[in-house]
């Protein structure tokens, strides 16, 4: 018995992570209909710099999130002013062809930067738990939790109690309503793409502690990310969330009950299942589009 | 006029080409001679040098060029100097397939070296067999490569993949029976290298009444162990054997702290063998008491070691690697093969190799009718923060072993 509870507990554990993850990949969807396939990238990118900054100046990595995040905000502003806003208004496809390409450049970068090998950041609380009782909490995983929860209620705040994040919100809903009210479009745009960017900033910081990352790992990173998108609803920060816990229990269950080689299959599977039963996942709502088609 | 200077043309063409044919004419006969050219005798090799393998690609280069180094400041092979052609197959099946092809019949080299990894080794070393040429490989060990019955193809390691870690199967075997342990955990990964070596060691364990409580192959994309070290934590095991490659090794060692489970024994496949790394990785102090299987060591004293040992570092300014001394240890096979069949003689060369010992800086390898080695590998363990060779005797650089593994230092 206590043998599952755990196996739960640390399913429920990186499920909290993996949200973390994902909110940036479901926010730009949701606003701007952008698959940024570039995100698992962005993320490995963002861990390596947390490295970098371990390495070189013995920084914490989870106090590293004050440098990444702005960061890769910066960085997101500019990949959207230079590439992103140049095919606004291209089919969907289009953009799901840049934001790959953008991957691409990204890992070949890192691979000339920090070679194509394995790197984590080991601080001493990385091998160290939490216990309770017959139960173990690994401290890296817990402090991972608590800063996917501050991020995403950051996020949160931002997107319901501030007049941007309304805009931001407003101009998902109704484009050329929320232009009409005067909300700054290509601002906006630009906003959201970086504030996306920038939550790469602490997954990334976060990555770098509970996983060794290296440049092609992204690959595997986008399609659990899009697995948890999937299932949340494309666009949903609240369904990314459902869907991150839900996915990372199952694949603790699954390694523990079933099979290691099952778990990360868990993903895949996942996405076909909703994509067959429910495309708008658990919290989208259809679209006009949906309906239409 | 323009037909007469056409032909003039057409004319010194034709000389041309006959007197390049009488030159290579003369230089294949003098090479047919019996290594009495003093051309220099010219080695062909295609390695990863970028792409997935780029790391002990590059590693194996450097084994090559320190050999090449050598050999030639000691007056060459059989009195001719030698050269290598390297070239890049991008850890690729099909370029490493066109890269050989290019070096037989493009290039002419006299001789071929092996590339790196099972995987890369599988399809080269087919074309070397269909040109009849000997084909040494430092790094592929997986039987695959052994069951095709190839005649020209040698593995220049001490052995195949699934008997790698015999040696430490046999040194638990040797254990007063009270302290030998009675369960134990197999986790691996799955991958050509480490499966074999782990399946293998559960058979020999189990038939010596070692009773399997928990084994699994995880794929090679896990990156975190928890949930298996939470298992492994469960079932209370006394061994835990993992078929690790390398972040795998790390990544299980940092996680079975974290779970709070210290095995009386840690054996793991190739993950502590990169020794700067992975006590970086787990903590120095948890290395402490950790068991692996390499093929070769910068310690033991076998003929040349140390000359490479010391030339490598003066060359490339960092201590060599495990692949860089496999390379070394397939061109010394090489070497000795030239200089037994008293020249390039391809045919010569693989029958003498099948019927002799060959002392390379891994110690003496030899091997069978398939090209597989028939000796074993070191048995090293972590102590006081240094890898130390605990068999074969005559080369171990500890008295003993520590046993039981100490508690994890957190």
């Amino acid at each position: 018995m206590t043998h599952a509870v755990q196996t739960v507990i640390l399913g429920l554990l990186i499920g909290g992570v993996y949200a973390l993850l994902a909110a940036g990949l479901t926010l730009v969807f949701g606003v701007m209909n952008i698959v940024n396939v570039a995100q698992g990238a962005l993320l490995v990118l963002a861990a390596l710099l947390t490295f970098e900054l371990w390495r070189r100046f013995g920084l914490d990595p989870i106090a590293a999130v004050v440098v990444t995040t702005p960061v890769m905000f910066a960085l997101g502003w500019v990949i959207y002013r230079l590439f992103v806003a140049r095919i606004r208004t291209a089919p969907v496809s289009m953009t799901v062809l840049l934001m790959f390409a953008l991957a691409i450049t990204i890992e070949g970068v890192m691979g000339l930067t920090w070679k194509n090998v394995f790197r984590s950041v080991t601080p001493s609380y990385g091998n160290q738990s939490f216990h309770l009782g017959p139960l173990f909490f690994p401290k890296a995983q817990v402090y991972g939790c608590v800063t996917a929860v501050v991020v995403l209620g950051a996020l949160y705040l931002l997107l319901t109690r501030t007049w941007t994040g309304r805009a931001i919100r407003a101009a998902s809903e109704n484009l050329q309503g929320s232009e009409l009210v005067g909300v700054n479009i290509r601002g906006v745009a630009a906003l959201t793409f970086a504030i996306g960017v920038a939550t790469t900033g602490a997954g990334g910081s976060v990555l770098s502690v509970l996983y060794a990352v290296f440049p092609a790992s992204h690959y595997l990173w986008i399609s659990r990310l899009l697995g948890i998108v999937v299932l949340g609803g494309m666009g949903s920060v609240p369904g990314a969330l459902a869907g991150a816990l839900i996915l990372g229990v199952a694949e603790a269950l699954t390694a523990t009950y079933v099979s290691t080689r099952w778990a990360v299959v868990v993903f895949y599977v996942v996405i076909l299942a909703v994509l067959l039963v429910r495309p708008q996942g658990l919290a989208g709502s259809k679209l006009r589009e949906d309906v239409a088609g | 006029m323009a037909r007469g200077r056409s032909k003039a043309v057409a004319a010194l063409a034709a000389l041309v080409v006959l007197v390049g044919a009488a030159c290579s004419g003369n230089g294949d006969g003098g090479d047919a001679g019996g290594g009495q050219s003093s051309k220099p005798i010219v080695i062909g090799a295609s390695l990863p040098l970028t792409g997935d393998f780029s790391q002990p690609g590059g590693a194996a280069k450097r084994g090559y060029e320190v050999w090449a180094e050598l050999v030639n400041e000691r007056g060459g092979v059989t009195g001719r100097q030698v050269k290598l052609t390297v070239l890049d197959d991008a850890s690729s099946q099909d370029t490493v397939v066109s890269d050989y092809n290019r070096l037989i019949t493009r290039d002419k080299v006299d001789l071929l070296l092996g590339t790196f990894s099972s995987l890369l080794n599988l399809p080269a070393s087919a074309v070397a067999e269909r040109n009849r040429m000997l084909y040494v490989e430092p790094a592929g060990g997986a039987p695959a490569l052994f069951e095709r019955k190839f005649k020209y193809l040698f593995f220049a390691q001490q052995a195949t993949a699934p008997h790698q870690a015999d040696v430490f199967v046999d040194w638990i075997k040797g254990l007063p029976a009270d302290q030998r342990p009675k369960t134990a955990a197999y986790p691996t990964q799955d991958d050509p290298f480490t499966t074999p070596v782990i399946e293998t060691m559960q058979k020999a364990l189990e038939q010596a009444g070692v009773k399997t409580v928990y084994s699994t192959v995880y794929p090679p994309e896990t990156s975190n162990f928890d949930t298996i070290a939470n298992s492994i934590k469960a079932r209370n095991p006394d061994l835990v054997a993992q078929g690790a490659v390398f972040e795998d090794g790390v990544g299980m060692v940092r996680s079975l702290i974290k779970v709070g489970f210290s095995p009386k024994t840690l054996f793991q496949t190739s993950a502590p063998s990169n020794s700067d790394e992975y006590s970086k990785g787990v903590g120095e102090a948890n290395t402490e008491g950790v068991f692996y299987t390499v093929s070769w060591s910068a310690e033991a004293d076998y003929p040349l070691n140390k000359e490479f040992v010391e030339r490598y570092r003066k060359k490339f300014n960092k201590a060599p690697e495990e692949d860089a001394a496999d390379a070394f240890a397939a061109a010394q096979v090489l070497q000795r093969a030239v200089e037994a069949a008293g020249g390039i003689d391809q045919d010569r060369m693989a029958d003498w190799l099948h019927a002799n010992q060959v002392d390379t800086i891994l110690g003496p390898l030899r091997w069978d009718a398939t090209g597989a080695p028939q000796s074993d590998f070191l048995l090293a363990q972590w102590q006081s923060g240094k890898s130390e060779i605990i068999l074969p005797k005559d080369v171990a650089t500890a008295d003993s072993a520590v046993t039981p593994k100490p508690d994890w230092k957190g």
